[in-house]
């Protein structure tokens, strides 16, 4: 039987060959036929032997080169090459035929060409049908392990029915077998049961053989759900499986509903600390040190500034500093009022700005603020170096008067920030100052580590800011230039922060992201401030550290700060 | 009874494998609009800490701190990240000053310049580097390190001696394997492309598969346990992607590559395990972490078990052994912006830094993650490779705690037809490939 069946092949592939041309390539001949590769192999060899007269065959050589022992080569090669090539190997190198054409092919696509339309029209059967493109019966090594889907079922059933697919219409009473792989089929077939157990498709191998409808699905419903399952269910051909299926693809529905939202707690939580920003900003601000060397955009004292005044906003510990506390609970009422003005400037860029909805507002134009400035860098040089908390309060507490609650950390900040608006609102609040100088000590000393800061008097400080709250909204007409600007730092999670502060004057309130820009561009670590040189108030106060996002981010992305927000560290002197 | 009743059929060897891709997956992740400040910090505050417990045993008499509490004169370390100052590095706003078009601006492939320098920073503060230890060439902006200097009156740091972070540790693979188990890495399939063979990669699913050979081949075959696919499987003819609607001709030949590219991988997956990555020609996303290929682009070969499509980079363990490896984008990137003989040693830095990129974002496109840095390696792997190099190149290197790790780099396979298999076993790794020679 073998020998008469071995007689039709060779018949048939004589009739390819010739009559249609085509090119004959084990693999082909093997689907075609329903063998194994390894037999196809051989009856390609068989035919060569016998009827290989005028075609051209092709051998595939392969073994380990000569030339690099470490590599393992394959190569095809037509018969008149054949002994060349097989001198590169080392050693023995299998020879086998490939394939077998009527001509040599130019281009050694062609070869291709034919086995891909064979594959191809394989492939575009329907998915349930296993043909031997999907289960690899032909092949030489078997895994027993490999399991196919459909739908989101094994296909246990589906596999025995497929007894001889040809595709190329050969009469069937030819071919002596049909199904190749009975092993691999019935070891599908014996892993169609589900296993609900099994949940971790990427583990061992030898779990998935015991079966799974749910580790399939589970590995589908990892892989975001495919919309095939839906038709393919429709199908149905597993019938064990149907309702299991059905229970599942309604789970991985439940599943793929289930996926996590976006974190809106996380968002509020991020909000609530970017509300708290500022006020750690300006404690940052009166921590950082006054190294007249390095950029000294708050350094550390920023970072634990912020880290202080976040967690003392967030849970009422007060780390460094008692005031702290009472800061945080002035913050939060002071929260509201910020959000209501709308920016006139827009020099910030940072993007967050309307993650936090906060807004902007200024009175005023700012071009008033422009001469006071002047006059007053004439009047305050000489006294930034004299009561330099003082000055430093001033600012803060006048626009805390400015009728905005929220005002207060602002301000702080804004004060540390903006030691050049210190001479203007110091001018302009005069009479006012004496009552706030002492809160101004006070919340410079208190929210700086390094002066002996006295919780109370910040306490007391916050009381009569407080109670000067209702003046405030007279000095916001009066101090048209003060308004709020937005300043971002580096928060003690790297993140940037947008702190909405007053400022008392364009130029007081460059802001030192602006400087930080600068010197992140310059990259120096120079203290000589490369302070922008428009109107500043107080240069002679230390304008060290700029106050930088020291965040490196920040620095490579350039941010360029808002030029008129001062610098917090004209407050201090130079240390 | 059957012509090929094979009852010798060989059967393949199996290995447990356990992914470890979690990490780079951003399903989890919201966008809210943030920039890249956190992941920076997210970087510096987790090598910082790590590099804070290495001070004691490598300077244990000096102080560290910050940039900003540098003092004259005064030696101590400090810790940062570096920034290099390059002065040949594009901007992007040189895509606006010249004219727009849909092919990307041809760019030299190395900004290195003798002008370079190094810069340190945290969040204090950033300090300019000097000394003729720090060689900007090797150096890239993102890795953090410790440095060992004084500030110089110029306001500079004088560096004398650097740390970085070395290799993380590594759990030992087991040694009593016996048996050999391959496991195939290949990249830069180009399906689709005109200048890839199909023939080659034909030939190669056979081998692999266990078609093609004699009984000895088809047995080297049945060993191979896991196939990688690193990236640039498909290439999408960009002629077609410049905006402009499409017509049905058209649109059939933008899915075509990915339709053989799916023929190909079912014949792949119906007997081995098998692995793919995106890389930068893939339809995938194109910031790191690259996520899967979605599954709806391999119908056929989807429905298998054996197909698993994973992030780039991608971490996995298969039988106890620990693989890490990307698609190649982290060591171009290394390539344009520094200087080394070969790609095994950016490999080699990138594993010493403790980063797999440590130019994202900075020149690598990167997710702005917001507390964490999945680029950071906690765990030193035992294999690292890298996709879509032009030739095939490996070497082992050790640490100072004992960890081996091979590197390897997988080339393209379009262009050179060869595929990497790497033993289980012993580590060892060979080249596979596979020519056509028809005219003589």
């Amino acid at each position: 039987m073998a020998e008469t069946a071995a007689l039709g092949i060779i018949d048939e592939i004589h009739a390819f060959v010739s009559d249609r041309l085509q090119v004959i390539s084990y693999k082909w001949l093997s689907r075609n036929l329903l063998v194994s590769s390894n037999a196809a192999k051989r009856l390609l060899e068989e035919f060569v032997e016998k009827h290989g007269g005028g075609l051209a065959v092709i051998y595939s050589l392969s073994g380990w080169l000569k030339s690099n022992p470490t590599t393992y080569h394959i190569r095809l090669v037509p018969s008149h090459m054949l002994s060349d090539a097989k001198e590169e190997f080392d050693g023995k190198c299998s020879v086998q035929v490939y394939s077998i054409q009527a001509c040599l092919p130019k281009d050694p696509a062609t070869l291709w060409n034919h086995e891909f339309v064979q594959a191809e029209d394989l492939f575009k059967q329907p998915s349930t049908l296993d043909n031997c493109l999907r289960d690899n019966r032909f092949c030489g090594v078997s895994n027993s392990f490999v399991k196919r889907t459909v739908g989101g079922t094994p296909l246990g059933t589906g596999s025995l029915q497929v007894k001889s697919t040809r595709v190329s219409g050969l009469s069937s009473s030819s071919i002596p077998q049909a199904t190749a792989d009975p092993r691999s089929i019935q070891n599908n077939f014996q892993n169609a049961g589900s296993n609900p157990g099994d949940q971790a498709p990427n583990t061992a191998k030898p779990v998935k053989t015991e079966g799974n409808v749910k580790p399939d699905l589970a590995q589908i419903a990892d892989k975001e759900k495919v919309p095939r399952q839906l038709p393919n269910n429709k199908k149905g051909q597993n019938n064990k499986n149907s309702s299991g299926s059905g229970g599942s693809l309604a789970s991985m529905w439940g599943r793929a509903s289930a996926k996590p939202k976006p974190d809106a707690c996380l968002v509020q939580a991020e909000k609530a600390r970017q509300g708290s920003s500022a006020f750690q900003i300006l404690l940052s601000y009166l921590y950082s040190n006054i190294t007249p060397k390095k950029h000294l955009f708050s350094g550390i004292s920023q970072c634990e500034a912020q880290i202080s005044a976040r967690e003392s906003a967030e849970h009422e510990i007060s780390d460094d500093d008692d005031g702290d506390k009472a800061f945080s609970t002035r913050r939060t009422s002071n929260g509201e009022g910020s959000r209501k003005r709308r920016a006139v400037f827009n020099y910030s860029d940072e993007e967050d700005e309307y993650d936090n909805a906060i807004t902007l507002g200024s009175p005023d134009p700012p071009k008033k603020s422009v001469p006071c400035s002047k006059e007053s860098l004439n009047a305050s040089t000489s006294e930034c170096n004299l009561s330099f908390e003082e000055e430093k309060s001033k600012p803060k507490i006048e626009e805390e008067k400015e009728g905005d609650v929220k005002a207060k950390p602002k301000v702080k900040e804004e004060k540390e920030s903006d030691v050049k608006s210190k001479p203007k609102v110091k001018e302009e609040k005069e009479n006012e100052l004496k009552a706030n100088q002492h809160l101004g000590e006070n919340i410079a000393t208190v929210s700086n580590d390094k002066k002996a800061g006295s919780p109370t008097s910040e306490k007391t400080l916050c009381h009569v800011s407080e109670k000067d709250a209702s003046t405030k909204n007279t000095m916001a007409n009066d101090v048209p230039k003060r308004r709020k600007v937005v300043k971002t730092l580096i928060d003690e999670k790297g993140r940037e922060v947008t702190e909405v502060v007053w400022e008392g004057e364009e130029q007081d309130t460059k802001s030192n992201n602006n400087n930080s820009a600068k010197i992140a561009g310059n990259s120096t670590a120079s203290n000589a401030i490369n302070r922008p040189p428009a109107v500043r108030k107080s240069p002679a106060v230390g304008n060290t550290a700029p106050a930088n996002q020291a965040g490196k981010a920040g620095n490579k992305k350039a941010a360029t700060k808002d030029p008129k927000q001062g610098n917090l560290f004209s407050f201090f002197k130079k240390a | 009874m059957e012509v090929d009743s094979e009852n010798g059929l060989l059967q393949r060897k199996q290995a447990t494998y356990q992914s470890l891709d979690e990490t780079f997956l951003i399903a989890k992740e919201t966008y809210k609009g943030q920039q890249y400040s956190q992941i920076y910090f997210a970087r510096l505050h987790l090598m910082r800490t790590m590099l804070y417990s290495l001070l004691p045993t490598w300077k244990p008499h000096l102080p560290s701190c910050t940039v900003l509490g540098l003092e004259q004169g005064k030696e101590c370390v400090i810790v940062g990240t570096l920034y290099k100052h390059m002065k040949l590095k594009p901007s992007v706003l040189d895509e606006y000053s010249k004219e727009r078009s849909a092919s990307p601006l041809v760019q030299p492939c190395n900004f290195l310049h003798s002008d370079d320098y190094l810069v340190l920073e945290d969040e204090s503060g950033r300090v300019k580097l000097r000394g003729a230890l720090l060689l900007p060439s090797i150096y890239v902006t993102g890795i953090v390190v410790a440095l060992h200097g004084k500030e110089t009156g110029a306001g500079d740091f004088e560096v004398e001696d650097l740390l970085e972070a070395g290799l993380p540790h590594q759990i030992d693979r087991p040694l009593n394997s016996g048996e050999d188990k391959f496991v195939v890495f290949v990249s830069g399939l180009s399906v689709g492309s005109t200048s890839a063979n199909p023939l080659h990669f034909q030939l190669f699913v056979d081998h692999i598969t266990g078609h093609l050979g004699d009984e000895k081949e088809q047995g080297m075959a049945a060993q191979i346990v896991q196939v990688v696919i690193a990236g640039n499987s498909v290439e999408i003819g960009r002629g077609l992607l410049n905006g402009q609607n499409l017509g049905s001709k058209d649109q059939s030949k933008l899915s075509e590559p990915i339709k053989e590219l799916d023929i190909l991988m079912s014949q792949i997956a119906a007997g081995i395990p098998v692995d793919i990555m995106p890389g930068e020609a893939d339809p995938a996303n194109f910031a790191l972490p690259q996520q899967p290929l979605h599954r709806c682009l391999f119908p056929g070969s989807a429905a298998f078990n054996t197909f698993r499509s994973c992030t780039n980079p991608h971490s996995f363990e298969l039988d106890d052994v620990r693989f890490l490896g990307t698609s190649g984008q982290n060591i171009d990137d290394l390539a344009k912006y520094s200087d080394a003989t070969c790609k095994l040693e950016f490999l080699e830095r990138t594993l010493r830094w403790r980063h797999i990129a440590p130019t994202a974002p900075n020149t690598l496109g990167c997710y702005p993650f917001t507390d964490r840095d999945p680029f950071f390696i906690e765990m030193c792997p035992h294999v690292y490779f890298v996709g879509n190099q032009e030739k095939f190149d490996t070497s082992v290197i050790k640490g100072s705690d004992g960890q081996v790790v091979r590197l390897v780099c997988i080339p393209k396979f379009a262009e050179t037809g060869t595929a990497v298999m790497l033993n289980l076993r012993n580590l060892e790794c060979h080249a596979l490939t596979f020519g056509s020679q028809f005219d003589s």
